[in-house]
């Protein structure tokens, strides 16, 4: 088991993993998975705009609760403040990496809230059902991501 | 109880097969959007085609949901600007930060720390979108009564 999780997945076993997820989810709870919604329910329980967090809330929690698995029971579980090929592409100044994540991060929670779903929601979930939006914000926000990643190491030069 | 539970069961569950596919890594996710790494192209597709048999087959089959024994049904959408506009902001967003409210979330549970920040974006964002929708909406419906009006601030 521990052996088994500390190489990486292949695609071929973490993609349908994934899909059965999707299928379970909906089987128990008649819901959509997705993750934006999570952090939505925070800010609104934040604002008073709900008074207790809902189950979607719950569910990145359990994201947060699995990730700290997948590190444990694979090659350990060590904080750090690397950031893979980040460093390399930006630069590793602390500050930068606040700026530019944080700046990020604005876009994905604004950009996706306006959206309606980020990657899981749309581009898994959504599009498995058939939903015309998911099928046009997956294929938009890909091909942006694609650009701009190229973009990005063209001007960097990493 | 039973949905929370379950939110909180799949949530595990979603965050161990992103962590244990290194979704979680910038540089996984840096070489699929550079094109140099089909697999998470290919475990996107082999997820949602998993899925879309799936879901269709519990619809066929008339299953009802465990929780409430209502019919699985689901609500599909038909495009609109703001799906565009949100998912191009979404794009550069991801490209940047080289991850997605899914794996953010496994990040943090990881220990990768820089992640923080861009939770702390998320947020932000979200409560940024929600404040302008608010005054847009205030001012459509001022109008109609004071009540609005105070809503929105």
């Amino acid at each position: 088991m521990t052996t088994v999780l500390a190489t990486r997945a292949p695609w071929f076993v973490a993609g349908p993993l994934i899909g059965l997820l999707i299928v379970l989810l909906l089987w128990i709870t008649n819901k959509p998975l997705g993750a934006l919604g999570g952090y939505i329910e925070f800010d609104e329980w934040v604002t008073r705009v709900r008074s207790t967090l809902g189950w979607r809330a719950v569910f990145v929690v359990g994201v947060m609760v699995g990730g700290t698995l997948s590190a444990a029971v694979g090659a350990g579980w060590h904080p750090t403040l690397a950031y893979g090929s980040f460093d390399a592409v930006f630069g590793s100044s602390l500050w930068l990496k606040v700026t530019v994540l944080f700046s990020a991060g604005v876009l994905i929670g604004g950009g996706g809230r306006l959206a309606g779903g980020c990657t899981s929601g749309h581009g898994l979930c959504g599009t498995s059902l058939g939903s015309p939006a998911s099928f046009v914000c997956t294929a938009t926000f890909m091909a942006t991501a694609i650009a701009c990643t190229f973009a990005i190491a063209w001007v960097f030069g990493a | 109880m039973g949905i929370k539970l379950t939110g909180f069961a799949s949530g595990v569950a979603f965050g161990l097969i992103l962590g244990w596919a290194r979704l979680t890594d910038y540089d996984a996710i840096r070489d699929m959007l550079l094109l140099r790494q089909p697999d998470v192209f290919l475990l996107m597709m082999s997820a949602m085609l998993t899925a879309a048999v799936g879901v269709r087959l519990l619809r066929a089959f008339k299953v009802r949901s465990v929780l409430d024994a209502t019919p699985i049904a689901w609500s599909t959408q038909t495009s609109h600007r703001r799906h565009i506009v949100g998912s191009i902001l979404f794009g550069i967003g991801w490209s940047l930060a080289g991850t997605c409210p899914g794996p953010l979330a496994a990040q943090l549970g990881r220990g990768q720390f820089v992640s923080l920040f861009t939770t702390g974006g998320v947020l932000t964002g979200i409560f940024i979108h929600d404040r302008i929708r608010v005054r847009r909406q205030a001012v459509v419906t001022r109008p109609i009564g004071e009540a609005a009006l105070v809503a929105g601030l």
